[in-house]
């Protein structure tokens, strides 16, 4: 019987009759055993799978390459779904790779905001030097790698603005951060430009609180959570790799939406 | 399937088949190192020797709308994050405590009862709530919650609820 989903305009048959020896060559057990194992790991790298070094140096390639292929896909004029303000959880989900009882409150008084790298005006900014830029609020999406969700409300200066502000070296490759919870992270700079990248100063209109990384943070929308940090300290343009903390571990440095 | 099937093809091919199977290993690869943020799970207990009350001041209390509280799940903070039952509503109790009257356990809304649990008992997850101070078992022997004593606190109450990172 004719089969109902059958498209109108099929393939050529020419194909097959081109690709004959390839088709009399399916294994179908084959197939299965070799799609996904450490045995196609092997055939994939030529490592020897019982070195669990080489194991890993193969899957870290295989996440660079991945984060090449998701650089390549990334349209920096796509802007990522934005919320009513009813919507915002009050207040945010809090994360970090510690227990909430071990975060250490920054002092806003004497926070300072250091610059380095490819940056002409590498004086150090105060949060009411921030504040005195032009500000811009997005409710967005904050979406964790672990597979959790919510929606919030963020209020800053675009890293975009502040970076042309700074006179940043827009050509560069990566913005890295420091912050005060030892929590290294950096993005590539067509994400740092997007209208969605904010160095974060309120949460639902309000100053933001310690837990969630008061001075500042980054929030984009155009990134997993962990390529959030908070209480950043530190911000350096360079093309030189910065990495960052869970990159550090093997989880993907690009991480983007 | 007809991707995998080219192992023996050509050179171009053969690059088709690595990249399916990047992607595979790569999903391997994160799945393995996401188990590497449970180092520290979140929901701690208070440590022993401390009350509730200083327990609860150390996990950063964020002001919250008692409304917003209502109906949340509330879990248990281990990392299968098991479902204790969902809240009811928030009371004062005659000593001036906040409780969180949650309807505990049962199963598919049968034997299911209410408890009343101290606010300092329990943190919010993002939009869930767990109890950290007490397990399971605990509550199973708290009392059924009745009203006498204790008053309703409106929903457009601003109060101070403690915070935890997640447990999985």
């Amino acid at each position: 019987m004719r089969s109902p989903f059958r498209p109108d305009d099929v393939p050529d048959p020419a194909i097959l009759d081109n690709h004959r020896p390839l088709i009399k060559s399916f294994e179908r057990r084959g197939l299965i055993r070799r799609g996904l194992s450490l045995g196609a790991l092997v055939m994939l790298t030529g490592c020897d799978v019982k070195r669990p070094e080489a194991v890993e140096s193969a899957l870290l390639a295989i996440s660079r390459f991945n984060d090449e292929v998701q650089a390549l896909l990334f349209d920096p004029n796509k802007l990522a779904p934005t919320y009513p303000a009813s919507m915002i959880l009050k207040p945010p989900k809090f994360n970090a790779y510690y227990d909430v009882m071990d975060v250490k409150p920054v002092n806003g008084a004497t926070w300072r905001l250091e610059l380095s790298g490819l940056i002409a005006d590498r004086r150090p900014w105060t949060i009411q030097d921030l504040q005195a830029l032009p500000q811009r609020t997005i409710v967005i999406k904050h979406i964790c790698v672990e597979g959790w969700s919510y929606i919030g409300g963020w209020t800053g200066v675009p890293l975009r603005t502040f970076l042309q502000h700074v006179g940043a070296d827009l050509r560069a490759k990566y913005v890295a951060f420091k912050t005060a919870d030892d929590y290294p992270s950096s993005i590539d700079m067509a994400s740092a430009l997007h209208p969605q990248t904010l160095l974060a100063t309120e949460y639902a209109g309000e100053t933001l609180a310690d837990p969630f990384g008061y001075p500042m943070r980054l929030r984009t929308a155009v990134k997993l959570g962990y390529k959030n940090p908070k209480w950043v300290t530190a911000i350096e343009v360079t093309n030189k790799y910065p990495g960052g903390y869970w990159e550090s571990r093997g989880f993907s440095w690009f991480a983007g939406l | 399937m007809d991707k995998s099937g080219q192992s023996r093809g050509s050179p171009k091919e053969g690059a088709v088949r690595t990249r399916t199977l990047s992607l595979a290993a790569s999903f391997i690869a994160v799945s393995c190192i996401a188990h590497a943020q449970s180092a520290t799970p979140g929901g701690m207990p208070p440590p022993p020797g401390m009350n509730l009350a200083e327990s609860a001041a150390m996990r950063f209390p964020q002001p919250v709308r008692v409304g917003d509280l209502l109906h949340r799940t509330v879990l248990q903070p281990v990392e299968s994050q098991n479902v204790l039952g969902t809240v009811r509503e928030v009371v004062r109790t005659g000593s001036g405590t906040i409780e969180i009257v949650i309807d505990f356990g049962g199963f598919l809304g049968f034997g299911t009862r209410p408890i009343a649990v101290p606010v300092d008992a329990m943190v919010l997850l993002g939009q869930d709530m767990e109890v950290v101070a007490f397990t399971p078992q605990q509550l199973r022997k708290f009392p059924t919650f009745s009203p006498t004593g204790t008053t309703p606190v409106p929903n457009d109450t601003i109060i101070k609820v403690g915070l935890a990172k997640p447990s999985h």
